[in-house]
């Protein structure tokens, strides 16, 4: 028991820290971890979880690490998951945010910051660039594109409420 | 202090809850709580904390949720805010997970994530678009852009390395000029 919960810790903490690019970057190496290095799940077994894992909202990284390792030790097993892939990297973070409130007067740390915003504008820009290929398949899916940016700048709804809507309106049109 | 762990805990639950594709999808949910709803920080602070998180692995949201928490109420709100990120999908999926693995090909299912996607891409390109109004203040920072892009397509440098290089850059150039 405690060598599963050991390896369910080390197998989720290694993939968390080597994938760059949030939750959707670090599945490929939970898939090494589950399947290919410890045989928790089958390749098969894998996709289902997946699969279950994309139905729910929510940081995809920690729905994976829930499922696998409840599967394998329960609710321990799902707690100890997470724990191996969100301690090691919110660690990090909050060590840097600490650094950057105590020295957030500092030139040199407002030049950096400055240099870094373009970078991140980019960056997010790609992210999007990246989900919109394949998510435009018909034409009523550029209409809920337009429809969004019309309530976002026109009504001013909040995301969240456009985002039920729109689930709503698949329900009704896409079925 | 218990009003301000309470809005930590909702805004990140709500947040994840109607985030569908994964962290990066929770970015313009994060923003529309922590900057236009608690103004907890604004647009630039918003920025430098993906700027942190982006250049560290691990899932986008967590890390996140982590920073904002820690800004608003220390080590007790980071922990609080990751909760309220993690904790409600996670125990969906470990209760419901056979359940939901008979439903994940159902074409209910399929059609409100094929509508819901486009109005992701739009929420996420829109916190580009909004970020980006307040990050390009000189023809320098446009430069970097551009770098920045010329780098990911055409040479395939890594995210991470493109943001310290920046930050390095940004030392030496801005970093000494009195504003």
């Amino acid at each position: 028991m405690f060598t599963q919960l050991w390896d369910l810790l080390v197998a989720f903490a290694r993939a968390s820290n080597l994938g760059f690019g949030g939750g959707p970057a670090v599945i490929p190496l939970i898939k090494i971890e589950v399947v290919e290095r410890y045989h928790w799940l089958t390749n098969a077994e894998f996709t289902d979880a997946l699969a279950v894992g994309n139905a729910l909202p929510g940081p995809i990284a920690t729905k994976l690490a829930g499922y696998v390792g409840y599967q394998e030790a329960g609710w321990l097993g799902a707690l100890v998951a997470n724990i191996g892939v969100i301690l090691p990297t919110v660690l990090a973070v909050i060590l840097l945010a600490g650094f950057l409130m105590k020295y957030s007067n500092s030139p040199v740390l407002k030049g950096m910051l400055k240099g870094v915003r373009p970078v991140v504008v980019v960056l997010i820009a790609q992210t999007a660039f990246d989900m919109g290929r394949g998510s435009f398949p018909n034409l009523t899916t550029w209409g809920i594109a337009l429809a969004t940016v019309a309530s976002l700048y026109w009504l001013k709804l909040h995301p969240a409420l456009i985002i039920v809507i729109s689930m709503a309106f698949g329900l009704l049109v896409f079925r | 202090m218990f009003k301000k762990l309470w809005n930590l805990f909702i805004a990140f639950t709500r947040a994840s809850n109607l985030g569908f594709g994964g962290g990066p999808a929770l970015i313009p949910l994060v923003k529309a709580e922590a900057v236009d709803r608690y103004q907890w920080m604004d647009n630039e602070e918003f920025a430098d904390s993906l700027a942190i998180c982006n250049a560290l692995p691990g899932p986008i949201a967590t890390k996140m949720a982590a920073y904002i928490g820690y800004k608003i109420a220390g080590w007790l709100g980071a922990f609080i805010a990751i909760v309220g990120t993690v904790a409600p999908t996670v125990i969906v999926v470990v209760l419901l997970g056979s359940l939901i693995a008979k439903y994940s090909n159902s074409p209910e299912l399929k059609a409100m994530l094929q509508a819901v996607r486009p109005v992701v891409v739009v929420l996420v390109a829109e916190t580009a678009y909004d970020m980006g109004k307040k990050s390009f203040p000189t023809g320098s920072s446009w430069g970097i852009a551009v770098a920045t892009v010329a780098l990911l397509y055409l040479a395939n440098i890594h995210p991470a390395f493109i943001i310290v290089a920046s930050m390095l850059f940004g030392w030496v150039v801005y970093g000494r000029n009195k504003k």
